[in-house]
C-alpha cells in the first residue's frame, strides 16, 4: 500500500516542478504557453541519453537535462519574445515549437524514434524529489520576493506602466522563460528515471494541459496555490480510479469556469500561509469569523 | 527659486517632429525645460501633449527632431532605458498595478535603481536581504511623501481616484528621476481636489527640487504652478512664456483661457 | 508532376481559407485568437458523418446540419465561455485561457463518448478522379474548392451588400464606435459567431471528408492561423490568399522534399513570419487589447 502512495506523490511531486516554473512564467509573468511538455520531453530525453547510452551520473544528468531545457527555451525565446509578439501569436509559436519537438524526437537516431527508450536506471526515489522539489520551491518563491520577480510582475499587470518603471519586458519575459524551461527540464529528467522508459507520446499537449489548468486552478499569482492544485490534480483521480480521458474533459471544463467564475483561481495572488490554514480551522470548526 | 540660468537644461526638444501615417500629431517642435523649472504644456485635446510625452519617454519613435536629457541624446532609445536615464512619467489614464499593494507599487519603481545579481535572487544571499529591507523603508518614506504611509497595504485599485493620483506620483517620485512628467494630475478632480494636488506639487517641487514638464487642463493649476508655458495647438507651437505673458496673449486668450483665466485672476493660497 | 502538385495544393488550400475566414471574422471584430475554433470544426464534422451515416440522409442535408450545428455550438461557445469575460473586460490571456479549456473539454468530450475510433466518410465522391492531359484531380476536391469559393464569395457578399454585414465592417475598425453608432454590438458578435461557425461546419465537413474523422482533428486549425497570419489578421481577402498560398506551398514541401517535414514547415513560416511580418499580406492587427 505505501509503495503505492508514494509512487502517487512521486509523481505529483515530479509535475509540482515543472509546474511551479510553468506558475512563474504563466502565473506571474502572463505569458500562456501551450508547448511547455517540450521542455518536460527535452529534458527527459538529454538526462536519459546521458546515464544509458554515456553512463553519466545521475545528478549530473539531471542537471544537464534541466540546462537542456534551459537553453532550448532560451533558443526559442530570444526570436519571439524580442519580436515583442502579443500574447496569442506567443502561444501559437509555442504551439508550433512543440510540434517541431515532437517531429525531431520521432526522427532522430539516438532517441530511438517512436520505439521510445527503455532500460532506464530508475533512481528517482521519494527522498531525491523531496529535496529537489524543496529546493525548486524554495528558489522560485525567492524569484518572486526579489527584483527580478517583482519586474516579471509588473509585466503581467501593465507591461506599458512597467517599462515605465524601467522594467526591460523583453529580459523579464525572457528569464521567465528559461526558468520555466529549467524546471520542466529538470522536472523531465526525474520523470525519466522514475519509469525508466520514455517514448515521445508521453510528452503531449495532456501534459502541457495539465501544467498549464494547475497554474490556473491554483491561482496565478501563487505558487503554493499551484503545488496544491498539481497534487489535487494528481491525487484525486488516483483516490477515484477516474480514467484519463474524462480527467481531461473536467480539466477543460475547469478551465473555463475558472475563468468566469473565479479567475484568481484557489490562492489568487497569496500564498498558503500559517494565519490562512488557522482561519479556515476557525470557519470551519468554530463557524464563523474569530 | 532660481530662474533658469547658466546650466545645460535638463530637457530639450530640438524640431520634433511625430507623423502617423498622413497625419501629423507633432510639428516642429522646440522648446528646453531648464534646471528646477516648472513647466507647462498645455493646448486643446489633441493638441498633441500627450504624443509629445510619448515621444520623451520613447514609446513611440521620432520621425525627425531630437530630444535631449542632460546634453545627452535620447532619441531612439528604449524607454526603459530612458527611465533609468531619469526621466519618470504619469499617465492620464492611471496605469497602477491594480492587484498589487500600493506599497509593492512604490517598491517596483524602486528596484528600477536596485543592481543586485539574478544568481543573488535565486538563492537569497545577505544582500538581498538587505536591499529587500531598505527597499521596504524607502517606499514607505515615498508614500509618507504624499501622505499614503496608512495605505500600504491596500489593494492598489480598492482606492479612492484622488488617492490613486498620488500614488501615481508617489510612484514616480520613487524612480528618483531628474525630470518629472505629469500628464493631467488633476484630471477628473474638483476645484478643491485640483488646488490640493496644486500644493503637493509645488511641495515635491521644493522638497526634492524636481524638474517638471506638467500637462493640464485646469487653468488654476497651471497658473499657480507653472514658472513657464508652452502651447500647443494642432501638433504646432502656439505660444511660449511665463505665466503672466500667457495669460495676456491675444492667441491664448481667443483660444483657451475662457473661465480658467478669470478664476486664476483671483489670488491662489 | 507539377500540375497536379498545384492542383491537390489548391484544394486542400481552399479548406484552409475557408478556416482561415472564419477564424479571421471573429479576431478582425473581437481582436482575439479563438483557440476553440478548430474543436468547431470537428464537431461540424461528426454532426455531417454521423447525419449521413445513422440518420442516412443525403450528401446536401448532411452539409445543412453541419452548417446548422456548427453555427449553434459556435454561438453558444461565446455566450458561455467568452461574453462573461468580454462583460468584465478581462485580459486577452483570460480569453485564451478560457477559450482553450473549451476546446480541451469539447475535443476530449467527443473521445470520451463517442470513442477514439477514425471515422471514414462514406464513399459519395471520394473514389472517382476526373483526369485530364494525365493530371487527375478527386472529383470531392473539385466540389471542395467550388463550395469554399461559393461560400466565401456569399460571406463576402453578405458583408459588402447588406446593412448587417456593413455593420459588421464597421465593427471590425472599431467595435466601440459601433455601439455608440446605435449598432447593438451584442447582436452582432452573436452573429459573427454563428457565421464563423457555419464556415466552420462546412469546412470540418470537407476535411472530415478528403481524410478521416477524428476527435483532436481540430487542431488543423493551426494551418487556419498560419493562413490568417500569412494573409494578415484582420483580413478576409488576406485569410483566402493565405489560405490557398499555405495549401499550395505545403502540398509542393510535401511532394518535393517529405510530409514529415510539412507540419514543420508551416509552423516555422509562421514563427518567420510573425517575427519578421507580423502584418502579414493585408493585415491590420498588431496592437494588443491591454
Amino acid at each position: 500500500m505505501w509503495s503505492y502512495v508514494s509512487g502517487v506523490i512521486s509523481l505529483g511531486l515530479i509535475y509540482v516542478i515543472a509546474t511551479v516554473g510553468l506558475a512563474v512564467f504563466t502565473g506571474f509573468t502572463g505569458l500562456f504557453s501551450l508547448g511547455h511538455a517540450a521542455f518536460f520531453a527535452i529534458g527527459a530525453y538529454t538526462a536519459a541519453i546521458l546515464t544509458y547510452f554515456y553512463g553519466v551520473n545521475f545528478y549530473v544528468a539531471l542537471a544537464m537535462g534541466g540546462a537542456a531545457g534551459g537553453i532550448v527555451g532560451l533558443l526559442i525565446g530570444y526570436p519571439t519574445l524580442k519580436a515583442k509578439l502579443r500574447t496569442d501569436y506567443f502561444a501559437i509559436a509555442t504551439l508550433g515549437f512543440g510540434e517541431a519537438i515532437r517531429v525531431l524526437l520521432e526522427n532522430l537516431n539516438i532517441t530511438q524514434g517512436a520505439r521510445g527508450l527503455p532500460g532506464i536506471h530508475t533512481d528517482t526515489t521519494l527522498p531525491v524529489l523531496l529535496v529537489v522539489t524543496s529546493l525548486v520551491i524554495w528558489c522560485a518563491w525567492n524569484l518572486i520576493h526579489s527584483r527580478h520577480g517583482r519586474a516579471c510582475i509588473a509585466i503581467r499587470e501593465d507591461f506599458v506602466a512597467a517599462e515605465m518603471m524601467g522594467v526591460n519586458i523583453f529580459i523579464g519575459r525572457l528569464r521567465s522563460l528559461v526558468f520555466s524551461a529549467f524546471c520542466a527540464g529538470l522536472a523531465g529528467g526525474l520523470f525519466a528515471h522514475y519509469f525508466g522508459f520514455i517514448q515521445p507520446s508521453m510528452f503531449t499537449s495532456y501534459m502541457s494541459t495539465q501544467m498549464t489548468a494547475a497554474v490556473v486552478a491554483g491561482g496565478m499569482g501563487s505558487i503554493s496555490g499551484p503545488v496544491i492544485a498539481t497534487l489535487i490534480f494528481i491525487g484525486i483521480p488516483e483516490a477515484l480510479r477516474v480514467a484519463n480521458i474524462w480527467r481531461l474533459v473536467a480539466y477543460g471544463l475547469l478551465l473555463v469556469l475558472i475563468m468566469i467564475f473565479r479567475p484568481q483561481g484557489l490562492m489568487g495572488y497569496r500564498e498558503l500561509s500559517a494565519d490562512m490554514v488557522k482561519g479556515w480551522y476557525r470557519r470551519i470548526w468554530k463557524g464563523g469569523r474569530a | 527659486m532660481s530662474r533658469a540660468m547658466e546650466t545645460t537644461p535638463v530637457l530639450e526638444l530640438r524640431g520634433v517632429t511625430k507623423r502617423f501615417g498622413g497625419i501629423t500629431a507633432c510639428k516642429d517642435i522646440t522648446f528646453n525645460v531648464a534646471k528646477g523649472q516648472i513647466m507647462g504644456l498645455i493646448g486643446p485635446n489633441g493638441a498633441g501633449k500627450t504624443t509629445a510625452f510619448n515621444l520623451i519617454t520613447g514609446v513611440y519613435g521620432l520621425s525627425e527632431g531630437a530630444i535631449v536629457l542632460e546634453g545627452k541624446a535620447i532619441t531612439g532609445k528604449r524607454p526603459d532605458l530612458i527611465v533609468r536615464q531619469g526621466i519618470a512619467r504619469t499617465f492620464q489614464n492611471i496605469r497602477l498595478f491594480r492587484n498589487l499593494s500600493v506599497l509593492d507599487n512604490v517598491i517596483i519603481a524602486l528596484d528600477c535603481h536596485e543592481t543586485y545579481l539574478l544568481g543573488a535572487s535565486f538563492l537569497r544571499l545577505p544582500i538581498v536581504v538587505r536591499r529587500e529591507k531598505a527597499v521596504r523603508e524607502q517606499a514607505m518614506a515615498f508614500l509618507a511623501a504624499v501622505g499614503l504611509e496608512g495605505k500600504s497595504a491596500v489593494r492598489a485599485d480598492a482606492m479612492p481616484y484622488g488617492l490613486q493620483r498620488k500614488l501615481e506620483i508617489a510612484r514616480a517620485l520613487a524612480l528618483k528621476p531628474r525630470l518629472l512628467l505629469l500628464d493631467e494630475p488633476a484630471a477628473g478632480m474638483n476645484p478643491e481636489e485640483s488646488l490640493d494636488l496644486a500644493r503637493l506639487i509645488r511641495k515635491i517641487h521644493e522638497d526634492f527640487k524636481l524638474t517638471t514638464l506638467l500637462i493640464e487642463h485646469h487653468m488654476d493649476v497651471v497658473m499657480a504652478l507653472c514658472e513657464r508655458i508652452f502651447v500647443m495647438n494642432f501638433g504646432e507651437k502656439l505660444a511660449e512664456g511665463s505665466a503672466e505673458e500667457i495669460q495676456k496673449d491675444p492667441d491664448v486668450l481667443k483660444a483657451y483661457l475662457g473661465e480658467g483665466f478669470k478664476r486664476a485672476q483671483h489670488p491662489q493660497s | 508532376m507539377f500540375v497536379q502538385t498545384l492542383l491537390t495544393g489548391l484544394a486542400i488550400g481552399g479548406i484552409y481559407a475557408l478556416m482561415a475566414v472564419g477564424y479571421s471574422l471573429v479576431f478582425s471584430i473581437l481582436n482575439f485568437s479563438n483557440f476553440a475554433y478548430g474543436s468547431i470544426i470537428m464537431l461540424g464534422s461528426y454532426i455531417a458523418y454521423f447525419s449521413m451515416v445513422k440518420l442516412g440522409l443525403p450528401i446536401g442535408v448532411a452539409i445543412l446540419f453541419s452548417i446548422l450545428g456548427a453555427a449553434v455550438l459556435c454561438y453558444l461557445n461565446e455566450r458561455l465561455a467568452y461574453s462573461p469575460l468580454r462583460k468584465r473586460r478581462a485580459s486577452s490571456l483570460f480569453f485564451m485561457i478560457s477559450a482553450m479549456g473549451t476546446a480541451i473539454f469539447l475535443e476530449n468530450l467527443v473521445y470520451a463518448i463517442v470513442g477514439a475510433h477514425f471515422y471514414a466518410f462514406p464513399a459519395v465522391f471520394t473514389k472517382s478522379n476526373i483526369t485530364y492531359h494525365g493530371v487527375s484531380i478527386g472529383v470531392l476536391d473539385v466540389f471542395a474548392i467550388a463550395f469554399s469559393f461559393a461560400a466565401i464569395y456569399a460571406l463576402h457578399f453578405f458583408l459588402q451588400k447588406s446593412r448587417t454585414g456593413i455593420a459588421i465592417r464597421a465593427a471590425s475598425y472599431d467595435i466601440q464606435v459601433c455601439g455608440l453608432n446605435g449598432v447593438n454590438d451584442k447582436h452582432l458578435i452573436g452573429l459573427v459567431f454563428l457565421l464563423a461557425g457555419g464556415l466552420a461546419g462546412i469546412s470540418g465537413t470537407f476535411l472530415g471528408m478528403k481524410y478521416i474523422v477524428y476527435p483532436t482533428m481540430g487542431w488543423i486549425t493551426n494551418k487556419a492561423y498560419i493562413a490568417a497570419v500569412i494573409g494578415g489578421l484582420g483580413s478576409l481577402p488576406g485569410a483566402v490568399v493565405g489560405g490557398i498560398l499555405l495549401g499550395v506551398t505545403e502540398t509542393f514541401v510535401s511532394a518535393y522534399v517529405s510530409s514529415v517535414v510539412r507540419d514543420v514547415f508551416s509552423f516555422s513560416l509562421l514563427v518567420l513570419l510573425l517575427m519578421v511580418m507580423p502584418t502579414g499580406l493585408f493585415g491590420r492587427f498588431l496592437e494588443e487589447k491591454v
